[in-house]
């Protein structure tokens, strides 16, 4: 199936197609690959929403909680953050032995990507844990946090909570996508392991937008 | 209809494509001259506003610029089609996968030290505004490299680049319509709102 697709696209190069032409291959892209760059825009507007609002929210407010100690909170969303980098590469890796046909290695590095991505679930879930234990809910802030930022919005909790948690959802859903991928590995051609690349590469990208605006700015430096 | 006659461009451009390529460079011009006059006029007095309207006229010249820049792209690419071997060369070259392991662990190195960046800006307390600005300036850079390399789409072919990267982020800054309003909500918000909202949340 494989060698089918990779012959295919050459011949139809041959029928003089360029950028703008079109002919039988106008992206030179199969269709999943396709499809999913198409899921991937729609799913970066869904998190840029969010992003917006979450931005929103935050200027409208007559105040906004900035709680993250440097020690628990942002050591653990940097970690996190070098996590999904490096699962990122890893899954490079995982691309690229596919495309060699080297399908023991390339199930070797999903495995290792899948791990990355439980370490960092795992990591986000104990993150999660620190800001239950002080009493942040969905919608209330604790009792100590609106006497230190007086006025601040209860929206935090939800903006908080409703685009990490999302994205949570990705990071696990990808997980389970790769498993199947690496399960199922010799019923897979190469096109399909970038697909699922794609996808993960693309949950990478989010967090690189969600850990400076909802961490980085929201650091709280009065007592280190 | 674009495509139809930048696909003639490369040989010999037909009347009508060079027409609708002055016409779009004509309407990139306008867009960039709006752009400059509200500079000129206003100066920021709208805050925001204004920040988003030359944006936007900036977005739109840029799109309009699109066809002509291709079609010159193209013109260059038949002009130097007569080195014919150095021309194959190259598109071997693109061909072969573009990206090596060794690339890719450049690309990383260079994430892992965006973010250090990043996490000692934080660590550092920056004024909130400036701070915004850095941290979404690094985050776009990220964001391009790991689109660029890791997903590959540098070594895609270049109308699946226009047909995604030019959507997104026009869609994206479309987002920023709204943003003006926030500022608006809060000036227009009654005082003690909160305190109002809370006594009285049997009246909504």
């Amino acid at each position: 199936m494989a060698e089918a697709t990779v012959q295919a696209v050459p011949a139809a190069e041959t029928l003089g197609t360029n950028d703008w032409g079109g002919g039988t291959f106008p992206y030179r892209v199969g269709h999943r690959k396709l499809g999913m760059w198409l899921f991937i825009m729609s799913d970066s507007l869904t998190f840029g929403a969010l992003l917006f609002a979450y931005s929103y929210a935050r200027f409208s407010s007559d105040n906004w909680p900035t709680p993250f100690k440097f020690s628990p909170s942002i050591t653990f969303s940097t970690s996190m953050t070098l996590v999904l980098l490096s699962s990122s590469l890893t899954m490079v890796f995982a691309v690229s032995a596919a495309k060699r046909r080297d399908r023991k290695k390339a199930r070797l590095w999903i495995f290792a990507t899948m791990l990355f991505g439980l370490t960092f679930v795992g990591l986000h879930l104990k993150e999660w844990m620190h800001l239950f234990d002080e009493g942040l809910t969905p919608f209330h802030l604790p009792a100590e946090w609106a006497e230190k930022w007086p006025g601040a919005s209860p929206l935090f909790g939800s903006t908080f909570f409703g685009i990490t948690g999302l994205h949570m959802f990705h990071v696990i859903t990808g997980v389970c996508y790769l498993g199947v991928i690496a399960a199922r590995i010799r019923k897979f051609t190469a096109d399909d392991v970038e697909v699922s690349g794609l996808y993960w590469h693309f949950v990478d990208l989010v967090w690189m937008f969600v850990f400076p605006l909802i961490y980085l700015l929201s650091v709280d430096m009065t007592n280190r | 209809m674009t495509n139809e006659s930048e696909k003639e461009a490369a040989s010999n451009e037909p009347k009508e494509a060079k027409r609708l390529n002055q016409i779009m460079l004509g309407l990139a011009g306008l867009c960039v001259l709006f752009a400059a006059w509200d500079l000129a006029m206003n100066f920021f007095r709208a805050g925001t506003d204004d920040l988003f309207l030359i944006l936007t006229a900036l977005m739109l010249a840029a799109l309009f610029a699109i066809p002509p820049a291709m079609a010159a792209r193209a013109r260059a690419k038949a002009e130097r089609a007569e080195g014919v071997e150095e021309e194959h060369a190259l598109e071997v070259h693109a061909e072969a996968h573009g990206g090596s392991d060794r690339q890719n662990v450049f690309v990383w190195g260079g994430l892992l030290a965006l973010t250090a960046f990043e996490v000692f800006l934080a660590y550092e307390q920056v004024n909130l505004t400036l701070m915004l600005i850095i941290l979404m300036g690094a985050s776009i850079i990220k964001a391009a490299l790991i689109v660029a390399y890791f997903m590959h789409l540098k070594f895609e072919r270049l109308s699946l680049i226009l047909t995604i990267v030019p959507t997104l982020v026009v869609l994206l800054c479309l987002f920023s319509i709204l943003f003006p309003d926030s500022r608006r909500a809060r000036v227009l918000r009654p005082p003690h709102s909160v305190e109002h909202v809370e006594g009285s949340s049997g009246e909504k």
